[in-house]
This record gives structure tokens, sequence and C-alpha cells, in this order.
């Protein structure tokens, strides 16, 4: 989960005087530059190790998928690594790995990244490998044959064979009756078993263009470095024109949808997803920053409503969650899951009526200043922790800029939230948690089906 | 083996809870591995590699200091001024192996540290810590339990915060409410593992394996196990599990010698006082052979086990570099290579040495569609057998040399990297030259050495093997793609 989404808090009110003078002074020096070809670049200082992250992200994920062909932004990233015109298959890998570096790579609805953590002194192998699979992937199709089995695999380890991540993936479908984010980033095994390798090419051909992508490096270089480096491998790539990409918007009101699965788990648990914008589809800013607000008053720590409440005091729940990604390329969910204390007798429908209590009383009571004191200290806290690891501080990078957003929000993200007021809280609470923006599913145990 | 502070001890550790909460992150990421496993390298085209100069990267050099607290804790320090902020991590040799005939109790003990203190009850505690911005962790394993802090060094945050991690850590007052509580989400945590068929291989695998020793069992303990534990049982193992001669402080960050001085003393005069508690006895070698649990996954699920080697073994660096080659790395290894790359069969098989306080397992693990689960299992051993008895080659030496050296700088460049590895420096009594050491020696290893040293802790007829997944009419494994490690690399072939 990326930093921002983690710190998933909000800042308050404008009596709290804000010791942010030092903080801000202290970002670490970040530079940005696009070449030619429209290959943005965002570089970011970080000299505490001789280490350094490079990363590229790609405008294209799941979402941007259609029935029939899911799953191909995710086949295409395994493909990366079948060899591209200046090395065979998986050689890439076997030279990072000898020169001891991290790597992977990774697929979203909204995005397709590719990472190398390693030695400053290697950050050109890592950028010379990352921009010949950009110019020149080969997509051979006898390596294609065999990684499409390995996907194949990865789905019944991650989803098949995984009662809750089956139920999630259904209850997503259902969550998004009219978006691309319907779609799970892995596809569906019947896209899966009819996947050419030609399908990868059109994809490929379609959206790995210089223009389409954001390279980040942060860690113990300088901006001067990056970009002699960036337009000695980069810069000979031409821009080509991507397809137009537009954002995954939602039904505002969809109604109320309601999903009832019985899966091979011991215990009943249930998940509420309400239609929300993101930042990104958000009218009004502050709406999305009272969202993430509400998320970290239900969630943001031990002491937060959900578990001090629901897990502690009324013994409700054996454990429950929310959650809120306000950095989308498109609308966004805000979620709720839940699975009930069976020891003290409690049933789903015990558990719904309890979150419906706090869901109401944000409408009506205005958070308390204590609480949003400490929401206040762990956004603060956050934004330091944060700087010790520059995978998690180029991941942020990366995503907000290819979600459409732009990094420059993580250093002006304190001033951002500290204009929510009580009342905008309020009025979010209001706005979406309603019925008419509700899904739901109830995940039972297989026996119940019977009974 | 031990996470770093998760916000809350997390007692449902898989489920839609855990998934929600991940639903912004990615979803799959291949951990990808390549064929040409001993092919003569580089005879690629790429002008930056040929333009490295072979050196070692240079790292950040570590000042690790060491000294004693008075009530007999060991202590690590390192000094790191570049962000304003600290982290503490006090590791006790109280994990699961100390139980006795009470399973959980370890586990149970470290989940309640922060229910309660003198005048606080758990929201209060939590309250305190999450209104500084701090974050307190704990978790508890076979060999260790441990209590974390991270927080920011400036004096009005650092102050408070300390202060209510020494009650948490040394004077926890275990109330009642909270046991029972949290019993129960231990129980909700037991059943949310029977969906899981990973968790139920591990769990054979570790009881087959160690039969009698206290790592047979789960360090959460059992269903039959939990109910029972009393809160008399938990104060007495706080008392002489947590005492200060039990633990081990590790500090990085913005600190001055003086004030880690000041903060180590503090937490070590808010623990009970006592003595190191004693290892574990070694355990006695388990029988071979093959055990099948019956599951209604599409997968099934491999385990290969056997004993392995405790922390202090001198063996420790050639076996390391050993795994290296054949499964402990993302990619490349043989195992990935021959498994995956080469036949579609697996999202991922890996091999690892854990060593513990005593003899830790070595592990193989993997998952395949059930049809092909028999096959899968024939050619992993096979692969295993055939390393011991030829051993590494030369370039697969050379490359792992060259590798262990090109990720030694990434080994210490966050605060919590470092932490950790001050962490099990203390907790397994290694020299504070450790890393440099052992950097040393496997770069002297020869091939005749890591092959000896296999062979001297593995044996090909001696594994331990659990499977879980359905009974189903078994098919023959597809064909080895055609040697891609022959053909010479860096030509393009189109």
């Amino acid at each position: 989960m990326n930093a921002l989404a983690r710190r998933a808090a909000g800042l308050l009110l404008g009596t709290l005087c804000l010791p942010l003078a030092a903080f801000a002074a202290d970002v670490q020096p970040t530079h940005e530059f696009i070449l030619d070809n429209g290959l943005k670049v965002v570089v970011r200082e970080d000299h505490r190790a001789p280490v350094v992250v490079s990363q590229i992200w790609y405008k294209v994920g799941s979402s941007y998928e259609t029935p029939g062909q899911t799953g191909l932004s995710h086949a295409l990233e395994h493909m990366m690594f079948k060899g591209s015109a200046k090395i065979g298959p998986g050689e890439a890998s076997r030279i990072l790995r000898d020169l001891g570096a991290e790597e992977n790579a990774f697929t979203s609805d909204d995005y397709t990244a590719y990472y190398q953590v390693l030695a400053r002194d290697r950050l050109p192998v890592a950028l010379e490998l990352e921009a010949d699979r950009l110019a020149s992937l080969r997509l051979p199709a006898d390596e294609f044959a065999r990684e499409i089995e390995v996907i194949k695999e990865e789905r019944r380890l991650r989803t098949d064979d995984q009662p809750s991540s089956k139920a999630f993936e259904l209850f997503r479908a259902m969550a998004f009756p009219a978006s691309g984010y319907h779609t799970p980033t892995i596809g569906w095994m019947a896209d899966l078993e009819r996947m050419k390798v030609e399908e990868l090419r059109h994809w490929y051909e379609s959206w790995y263009a210089p223009n389409n992508a954001t390279l980040v490096v942060v860690g113990d270089v300088t901006a001067d470095e990056v970009k002699g480096l960036a337009q000695k491998y980069f810069g000979s790539i031409p821009k080509r024109a991507v397809p137009p990409a537009k954002l995954p918007l939602e039904l505002a009101e969809p109604g109320q949808r309601q999903l009832t699965l019985h899966v091979r788990t011991q215990l009943p648990s249930l998940i509420y997803g309400f239609n929300v914008p993101g930042l990104a589809t958000a009218k009004e800013p502050r709406t999305v920053h009272a969202l993430r607000l509400i998320s970290a008053l239900l969630d943001g720590g031990y002491s937060a409503r959900m578990p001090a409440r629901l897990e502690r005091g009324q013994e409700l729940v054996a454990g429950a969650s929310s959650s809120y990604n306000a950095f989308t390329r498109g609308d966004s969910l805000f979620l709720i899951s839940a699975t009930p204390n069976v020891q003290k007798q409690k049933t789903l429908a015990d558990v719904e009526k309890g979150l419906w209590q706090l869901l109401d009383e944000l409408k009506t009571t205005p958070p308390s200043a204590e609480e949003l004191e400490r929401v206040r200290a762990q956004v603060i806290a956050g934004l330091v922790y944060d700087r010790d690891s520059i995978s998690s501080q180029a991941t942020t990078i990366g995503q907000l800029e290819t979600v459409g957003l732009s990094w420059k929000l993580i250093d002006s993200e304190l001033d951002e939230l500290k204009r929510v007021t009580p009342q905008d809280v309020q009025n979010a609470a209001r706005t979406y948690f309603t019925r008419e923006r509700l899904s739901v599913a109830h995940v039972l145990p297989e026996e119940s089906a019977h009974e | 083996m031990s996470d770093r502070s998760a916000p809350r001890y997390t007692l449902i550790g898989t489920g839609i809870i855990a998934l929600v909460v991940a639903v912004a992150a990615v979803l799959a990421r291949p951990a990808h591995s390549e064929a040409q496993s001993s092919a003569a390298r580089p005879a690629n085209t790429l002008q930056s590699l040929a333009e490295l100069d072979g050196k070692a990267p240079s790292r950040r050099q570590l000042n690790i200091q060491n000294w004693t607290t008075a009530e007999g804790a060991r202590v690590l320090f390192v000094e790191a001024r570049e962000l304003p902020m600290f982290d503490l991590r006090v590791t006790f040799a109280a994990g699961s192996s100390q139980d006795g005939n009470t399973p959980g109790l370890a586990s149970l003990t470290n989940a309640m540290l922060n229910e309660g203190v003198a005048g606080k009850d758990v929201t209060a505690i939590a309250e305190g810590f999450e209104g500084l911005g701090a974050d307190f962790g704990n978790g508890s394993y076979r060999d260790m339990a441990v209590a974390s802090l991270r927080s920011l060094s400036a004096r009005d945050k650092r102050e408070p915060a300390l202060k209510l991690f020494a009650e948490v850590t040394g004077k926890p007052t275990f109330p009642e409410d909270a046991l029972k509580r949290i019993k129960n989400q231990l129980l909700a945590g037991f059943e949310y593992e029977k969906q899981n068929p990973g968790k139920i291989a591990g769990k054979a695998l570790f009881s087959k394996l160690y039969g009698d020793h206290p790592y047979a069992q789960p360090s959460d303990g059992s269903a039959e196990s939990v109910p029972g534990i009393t809160l008399e049982q938990l104060r007495a193992f706080h008392a002489k599990a947590y005492a200060a001669g039990n633990a081990v402080i590790a500090l990085v960050g913005d600190l001055s010698r003086e004030e880690a001085e000041a903060v180590a003393a503090q937490v070590s005069a808010a623990l009970p006082k006592g003595p190191a508690l004693a290892k574990p006895a070694q355990p006695v070698e388990p029988r071979a052979g093959v055990t099948h649990i019956d599951f209604p996954s599409k997968q099934t699920h491999l385990m290969l086990a056997e004993l392995g080697i405790d922390r202090q073994d001198p063996d420790w660096p050639a076996l390391s570099l050993g795994n290296q080659i054949l499964g402990g790395g993302a990619f490349g290894t043989r195992l990935m290579s021959e498994v995956r790359e080469k036949r579609g069969l697996t999202y991922g098989v890996y091999s690892v040495f854990s060593p513990m306080q005593v003899r830790g397992p070595f592990m193989i693990n993997l998952q395949t569609r059930a049809e092909l689960s028999e096959g899968t299992l024939k050619l992993v051993q096979g692969i295993l057998a055939d390393y011991l008895k030829s051993g590494p080659t030369q370039q697969e030496l050379d490359d792992a040399k060259r590798e262990l050296a090109g990720s030694f700088p990434l080994s210490n460049a966050s605060n919590a990297s470092i932490v950790g590895q001050l962490g099990a420096i203390g907790f397994y009594n290694l020299p504070l030259t450790w890393l440099e050491d052992f950097m040393q020696q496997s770069q002297a290893l020869t091939v005749e050495q890591v092959k000896a040293a296999m062979n001297k802790h593995l044996a090909a007829d001696k594994l331990v093997i659990v499977t879980v997944g359905p009974k189903v009419p078994q098919k023959p494994l597809p064909a080895p793609t055609d040697k891609p490690s022959e053909q010479p690399l860096g030509v393009p072939e189109h």
C-alpha cells in the first residue's frame, strides 16, 4: 500500500498551530524534467546510503482492458522479462541478480511498474535494460506458452484457492458496474485460457511509449547525473501516439447491490463498499480529504473507532477494517470489512447494525478535538517515517504521477488536509454513506448453503 | 523472522480484513526467474555492463556501539542523524520455544503487553502512542518475542513515547477482559487458517519435522491449548521471560550516545530483574517420509524439509551461498529455472535455511496444479539430489559471490533494516563484526567447501515431505524447454 494511502489521514483545524516550518524546510531536493520524446523523469535525492531505486511506471493496467481480454496488462508485465533486442529471455534478471540488485514488477488497475534497487554505481545498467525492453520487446511465442501457465498458477494460488480473495474479486465486479475497475488485474481464467501472444504485442505497441511513462529515481544521485543517463538510454526511443485513455467513471448512485457467497471458509464475514470519487475525479478535493480523514477516524490506529468500539467496547467483531484509496485514476470505493465475534454469538446482522451506528454518527456529530489531534500527529510523523525507505518514496511519486496527479502532493499534503473542517466531514458522510451507493457482500461458510 | 511493528497485533493474518486493507496495493508481481542458469556471461551487448569496473560497490559504514545496562540487557546502537526519528527494538528470548507445556503462552503474553498498564487501559495506551505519532509494535515467534517503537526524536515526542513504551514492556497489568477478548480473536484466527492450504501444510510440516520438540508447535498455540491459559501463567511468564537479562535492546536513529544510553537505561530499568533463559534442547532427527493431507483446492502445496542448523554454526556462510544457488533467490536459481522457467509448473519455488537458536529447518516450498503434483515433487527431489551430488559449478559460485557483494549496500540503507540487523546480532550473540565477517568468509569459499557443507547437513533421502491438495488422477509433466542455456546469449534472434 502506498505511503499516502497508508497514512490515510487528514489534518485538521485552524485552531491548531502546526510546528511545520522546520519540517517544510527539510523536504528532500526533488527535480522533474521531460525528455523530447515525452518521457517524464522525477529524481528525488537521498544521500544517506550509496544506493538507488529506479522505477518506470506505464499508464496502463487492468482498468484499461476490455471484456474478453482481461489480464493483458499483467501478462505483458510477465513477458517483459522474456527478452529484448540486447538480451535473451530472462537474461536481464540474471544480470541484475549478479549485480546484487533487487528487481521486480507490479501491475494494478491503473498502472504497470518495474523497479530495480541497487548500488548507485550500477544505475546505468538498470536504465539501459529498462530502455531496451521499452524499445524492443521480443515476445517469443514459446516463452509465452510456458509463462501463461505460470500466470494461471498465480491465479490459482492467489485467488481461486483463497476464499477471501475470490469473494473480493466478485465483490469488486459488482461494486464497479460501469468502469474498468470491474476487471480483476490478474484476469478471468477463461480469458487467460484464450490469450494469444499477438494480443500482448498489440497491447505493448499501444501503451509502451516513452510519452506514456514516468521514470522515478530516488537515492544517492543528482538530477544532472540522471538526466544524462536518461537521455543516453531513453532519448532515442521515438514518441508514439497512444490511444485515448478515459478516466474510469462510475455511476454516482447505482442503488444498493447485495451478494451472498458461500465459500470454503469457517467464519462468516462481510464487505461494504460505497461508490465515492477519488482525488482525480472529485469536483471538490476537500470532500476527498474529508473521506480520508473519516477512514483514519474509523481505522487509523488501535485507538480509532472501529477497534476501540466494535472490536473492544462492544466486542461485536473479531476484526474490522476500513480503507479508502483516494489516489486512483478514476472513481473509488470506500471499503469496510468485518468478521463477527462468533464466540460472543454475534451475527452479520449485528455487525451491520454496529457499522451503521458508526457511519450515522459521522453524519450528525463532529469529531472531537482530541481525535483530530491524534490523526494530525500520525500524519506528521508518517511523513518523516516514509522517508526511511527510498522505495516507498519512489512508489508514492510514481503512483501519483501515473494516476494523473502530481508528486508535489506529497509535499503539500499537510496544507491540503488542514483545510478540511468538521463540517466537511459531516457533509461527506451524509453524501456518501447512503444505501444508493452501497454494495454489500455476505461471505458465508459452505455448510450454511445446505441448511 | 520478525516483522517490524505492525500498528496492531494482527490476530487474523489472512482473510478479508487484510485483503481490503491491501486493496490499493499491487495485485500481481511475478517472482519471475530465469533460465540460462549456468551459461557463460556476459555475452550481451550492454554498454553499461561493460563499463562497470567490477569492483565491489561502496556502502554505508556503520559504527555499531554496544554496552550492557546495569540490569544486564545487551544494547546495540547506531547513530543516524539524517532523519528526525529513531527506531527501538527490544528482543526477548521469549518465543514459543519457551512455552513449556502450554502452547500459545508466549504469544498471548506478547499480545497482552499493550492491553493495560497502571492507570491506562488498552485504548488509553493506543491513544498515548498515536497522539504522539509513535508506532508501537509487538510480535512473537518461535525463538523470540519483540516489542518495538518508532518515534520522532524531538524531546517532546520522544520522552513520553519512551515512558509509555517502558511501562507497556516492563509493567503490563494483563487485564482479564482483554485476555478473554484476545483469546477469542486467536480462536477466530485458527478458524481462518483452516481455509488456507499453505498454512495447513506448514503446521503439519513442523509437527513432523520436530516431533516432541517445542519448535513443533505453531507459535500462536492451538484451539486446544489457548482457552485454558490463565492470567497467573502470563504474569509468571512475563516475570521470567521479559527480564532485563533476557533482553537485547537495538537502537538506531537521531540520538547521541548519551541519549541512547539514557533510553536503554530507562527501558532496562522498567523490566523485571532476572537472567537470560536457557536455549531449548537440540531437536532429534525426524523420520523421513511423505504425508498427504486431502484438501479441496485447485493446487497442491508441496513442502520438503530437513533439520538445518543453528545460528552459531560455522557452516552458515557456505550453506547460505549454497542455498542461494539452489533456490534462495527470486530468479536464476536451479529450482526456479527448472520448475518455473523451463516447465511453467509453478508461480514460485524457494528453498531456505532458517538458522535458529537450535537447529532450524531447511525447507523447499512450492505449489502446482493438483494433477501434476506427483511429477513435480519428483522433479524437485531430483534437482536437490543432483545438486548435492555434483555441487555448484564454478560459474554459479562466482555469480553468487558477486551478487552477495553487490547486495551488501542495500542491507543497511534504511534505519528499519539496520535495527533489524542489530536485533539479530544481539539476540544470537554474534560478534559486532558479524556482517563483515560473513562477507569475507563467503567470498573465500570454494566449490568443494560449499558442496561439502551442503552434504554435511542435507541428504536427498532424509526429506520430510508434506503435501496438501485434492486427490486427482496424475498427468505426466510437460517436456522442458529446449535448453535455452545452451544458446549463445546476447545475440538477438529477430
